[in-house]
């Protein structure tokens, strides 16, 4: 019984062997595709060799034109799986004659009808099921089986391939309780399940499978071959990722992930890596924002929160932040929050410090007052901190002189955030500046609203089509540029409540 | 039983809704202490029915009053079926309070028993089977559900501490883990129901009318709200209330609806930063809150007072706070300080009661207030720069101030009185400036800066408008 290659499954249907005319011509479609894919490599260690009978059985079960109507593939194999195990387990497979003996399908709508016929006699169904005429005229044999599309096939493939491990189970069972008895039982127990949902077989047998799988399959399964069966608790469950790939682009999620396409932390560090030289190198962000969503998505589904994982949320919100991008970086600040608040490392001062920035820049009083309201003592003895608090409460009572100095003087990538708002201060300073002189040098408003030199500053005037006021006054041998700064009042208010009306509308939203 | 509910006929036959409330309470009053435990005890469970109906069931030929109808009847006898369960809920929580092993499922029992009391009251009043007054008993007992649900939650969050939701499906690791309160959320979804009871009958005889109910509702969600931290559904409530157009006039409300309800308007727009309105309503609970309250009029003030100083910048005199200690604690400092310009002081006094400026979310507006403090300094250097020379023919009567002032004066008191650098706050040169330009933008001083002559040129009639100069 030595077992030669690759294949634990007998040699299923012959490869591609029905094409879709020719079994059921109209409605193949609908139909599972026929198995055709070897099983995989892990089922090496089960030393079976099925003998030509035993598969031509599994063959036939597998047919197109067997399939029942009511019957999914799934269910069928599950039965399918049952028998030949029982029998393999009992070395029995020789006495049985598979060529007629009836096919997993049929027996489980025998099961169906006796179920819902009448209840009156189980024992006598067992007995009954063991010597079913495969002849057995089946109405509804060729009308395809399945209306469920989901199912991966070859996962199936895989599924059906091996020994399942309840079996194992069952075997040790009866080491207890003796043959005939237990199958017996066994018999009875499923009618009685049978008849407890007749209207929903299909998830009964589901359940069953999936309650099998995850109390003994540890033995002969690899663990990621488990996860992925009992897909309706996968949600509870981390994954744990097999893909090797760096790159991988980002989809949303609509189902549990599968395991090959999720890459493990190891993978996942030397991505972070690449990802960074390549945003230095190259500056793709549309590429890097893509790449930075799958890595996140795959740190999320295998639950893996540590500081990597903080790390992984500072570098996207660093890019993001580079690039203006709010909504990325808003998505990874709420989430930095969570992963600061686990103590997790990482630099919690100096995203606390963004978080001020934001609400100063949202002009969110509720939020600027409720995350007031959490710092402590050592939030604000940090250096980035104290920095945005400086700004807030410049702002807050309209010192812009000491707002444009820390605009200059701002750590980390705060500036990027406050570039947020210049263009708005600077248009309120102004407005500040125009009711309360006459007229300035434009020297002044350089220094005084942040400017790198006067000619960014006369820029700033002209695009806000108050280049009028700029002038050019000579006095002895010098040239003084001047602007006329009350002329400009209105205007610079019109702007200024322009700008910060913006503001509010989105906000609000 | 029919002793316990003597009490219920009298008041019925007298209309008498308060004492009606007052009976269908979840704790037992202080002289009867034992009420509670006495009207659960006067009945069973398979008996409570009909010994509740003819003990409920008079005929009082003196006042001309009955309860036999049958509708009616039924109604009341439902009501107090379902309160006297649940008075049998918190009878067994209180006994396993008392033997230290008050679990869950205990406040939960007694919460989900009440709200079917609730529940009951606003079927009937729907039905029209109960007489218009019983509107007041109803909210009575919806206030009590409010209460039942905060205990409640109190007990799940402390057994189960804050569990966190997790799904596979999400991109990202943390979901939001607020601390729950599941049943004040539930609380919150029986007032939506309730208010929508009052506020949309259809009634036309305004006597009889639950739309008397609008106010008191909802100040039952704003409080729920406010709870809940949800200021945002509150600006709901204002709004679908300001949406009914047939409502009796405001006037004509109970004072006590009008008061919270101007007060919880009012805080909302303070929030909103809408002080001009906050201002109005809150003066208008203050001026109706019964001498009496004060812990009302405290709430109040809280809030109208950083109000009032970003409004008309005035600051309550200290006979106003030293009746109430509290207010004089959080704000005395702080309305010193700005009354004599000193900044150091100010910006001290700020930081001291921050985190209860922070809780009351006042800290912002207050912040504003330094506008005034700094008027005040600034004011101080105006009138001690004295008055101009009398010029020839002019008298003391036309003597003007001297309106122009030179830059470092105001920057010497600045630096005063923000302790200089000592206090680690070097104000520069153009800091002043931008100090004065602010003050002349917010129109706390009238004039303008010279960089030139280095001087402030201030207005000659008025500089500091409303002070007086």
């Amino acid at each position: 019984m030595s077992f030669p290659s690759t294949v634990a499954w007998p040699p299923p249907p012959p490869s591609q062997p029905h094409p879709a005319y020719n079994a059921v011509p109209a409605r193949t479609t609908l139909a599972k595709p026929t198995p055709v894919a070897a099983p995989p490599a892990p089922e090496k260690p089960r030393k079976v060799e099925w003998s030509e009978p035993v598969r031509n059985y599994v063959r036939r079960a597998f047919e197109p034109q067997n399939e029942i109507k009511g019957i999914s593939t799934e269910e069928m194999q599950v039965k399918l799986k049952s028998i030949i195990s029982y029998y393999a387990e009992r070395q029995m497979h020789d006495q049985i004659d598979w060529s007629t003996y009836p096919l997993p399908q049929q027996l489980l709508l025998q099961e169906r009808r006796e179920a819902t016929a009448g209840l009156a006699n189980p024992v006598y169904t067992s007995v009954n099921v063991s010597s079913y005429p495969t002849n057995m005229p089946s109405p509804a044999l060729t009308l395809p089986s399945s209306k469920r599309k989901s199912q991966d096939a070859e996962e199936l493939e895989t599924a059906a391939a091996k020994i399942p491990p309840w079996q194992k189970t069952n075997l040790q069972d009866r080491v207890t309780f003796g043959d005939g008895q237990q199958s017996k039982r066994q018999k009875k127990t499923d009618i009685t399940k049978d008849i407890v949902s007749k209207f929903d077989q299909a998830d009964l047998e589901k359940r069953k499978q999936r309650f099998n799988t995850g109390k003994s399959g540890t033995a002969v399964n690899p663990p990621w071959r488990q996860s992925r069966k009992d897909e309706d608790e996968v949600s509870m469950v981390p994954i744990v990722g097999t893909n090797m790939s760096l790159e991988k682009s980002y989809f949303r999620l609509t189902a549990p992930p599968k395991p090959e396409t999720v890459r493990p932390q190891h993978v996942l560090e030397k991505t972070l890596d690449m990802l960074r030289k390549k945003w230095k190198s190259e500056k793709n962000y549309n590429y890097i924002c893509n790449q930075f969503k799958s890595l996140r998505q795959d740190l999320t589904v295998q639950h893996i929160k540590n500081s990597f994982t903080v790390r992984v949320y500072e570098t996207h919100a660093r890019i993001a932040l580079e690039k203006g991008d709010l909504g990325e970086y808003n998505q990874c600040q709420t989430q930095l929050k969570g992963l600061y608040a686990q103590g997790l490392g990482g630099h919690p001062g100096e995203f606390l410090a963004y978080r001020i920035l934001y609400f100063v820049y949202t002009c969110n009083k509720t939020d600027m007052n409720d995350l007031l309201a959490e710092l402590t003592i050592a939030d604000k003895s940090k250096a980035e901190v104290k920095h945005a608090l400086d700004v807030r409460s410049s702002l807050a009572v309209g010192n812009y002189h000491k707002f444009f100095r820390l605009y200059l003087d701002a750590p980390n990538m705060g500036a990027y955030l406050m570039d947020m708002f210049i263009e708005r201060e600077r248009l309120h300073a102004l407005a500040n500046i125009s009711r309360g002189y006459i007229s300035v040098p434009l020297r002044f408003v350089t220094d005084e609203l942040g400017f790198e030199n006067d000619k960014e500053c006369e820029q700033f005037l002209q695009e806000h089509s108050a280049h009028h006021l700029v002038e050019e006054k000579r006095s002895d041998q010098t040239v003084q540029m001047r602007v006329r700064v009350k002329e400009g009042a209105t205007l610079f208010e019109q702007l200024r409540a322009a700008a910060f009306s913006r503001v509010d509308i989105k906000g609000q939203i | 039983m029919q002793r316990a509910l003597e009490p219920f006929r009298i008041a019925h036959a007298n209309g008498d809704a308060y004492t009606i409330a007052a009976l269908l309470s979840p704790v037992a009053p202080r002289d009867d202490p034992a009420r509670l435990y006495d009207f659960h005890r006067a009945s069973n469970e398979h008996q409570v029915e009909p010994e509740i109906r003819s003990a409920l069931k008079y005929t009082n030929k003196a006042k001309k009053a009955e309860l036999t109808k049958y509708d009616e009847l039924a109604a009341w006898t439902d009501i107090f079926v379902k309160y006297w369960r649940a008075v049998g809920a918190i009878l067994r929580a209180e006994e396993a309070s008392n033997q230290g092993r008050l679990g869950d499922r205990h406040c939960i029992d007694v919460y989900d028993a009440w709200k079917e009391l609730v529940n009951a009251f606003m079927k009937h009043l729907q039905d029209g089977a109960m007489p218009p007054w019983a509107l007041i008993a109803m909210y009575f007992t919806a206030n009590h559900l409010r209460k039942l649900a905060i205990k409640a939650d109190e007990q799940i969050s402390k057994t189960k501490g804050a569990t966190t939701s997790n799904s596979v499906f999400q991109d990202d690791i943390v979901s939001s883990n607020v601390p729950r309160s599941e049943k004040l959320e539930d609380t919150a979804r029986v007032y939506n129901r309730m208010f929508a009871l009052c506020s949309g009958d259809r009634n036309p005889d305004l006597n009889s009318s639950r739309k008397w109910g609008t106010y008191y509702v909802a100040n039952l969600q704003f409080k729920t709200y406010f709870k809940l931290k949800n200021v945002s559904l509150s600006k709901n409530i204002v709004r679908s209330v300001e949406a009914q157009s047939d409502l009796p006039p405001f006037q004509q409300f109970p004072a006590s609806h009008r008061v919270t309800y101007n007060y919880y308007v009012g805080v909302l727009a303070f929030l909103q930063e809408n002080y001009e309105r906050a201002e109005k309503c809150l003066t208008q609970a203050w001026d109706l809150c019964l001498p009496d309250s004060t812990k009302n009029q405290e709430l109040i003030l809280t809030y109208l007072i950083p109000c009032r100083l970003i409004t008309t910048h005035n600051i309550p005199t200290q006979a106003l706070l030293s009746s109430y200690p509290r207010l004089k604690r959080i704000f005395g400092p702080l309305v010193a300080c700005i009354k004599t310009g000193d900044l150091a002081g100010f910006d001290r006094a700020l930081v001291d009661a921050e985190d209860e400026f922070v809780k009351r979310r006042i800290y912002l507006t207050l912040e504003r207030g330094r506008d005034v403090a700094v008027r005040n300094l600034l004011r101080k250097v105006f009138l001690a720069a004295g008055f101009e020379e009398l010029k020839e023919g002019q008298t003391e009567a036309d003597r003007v101030r001297r309106s122009r002032i030179p830059l470092s004066h105001f920057a010497a008191a600045l630096r005063m009185r923000t302790g200089g650098q000592a206090n680690g706050q070097v104000i520069e040169d153009e800091e002043v400036e931008c100090i004065l330009a602010n003050q002349i933008y917010k129109g706390f001083i009238k004039g303008y800066i010279s960089r030139e002559h280095s001087m402030v040129v201030l207005n000659k009639k008025g500089a500091f408008p409303g002070t007086g100069v």
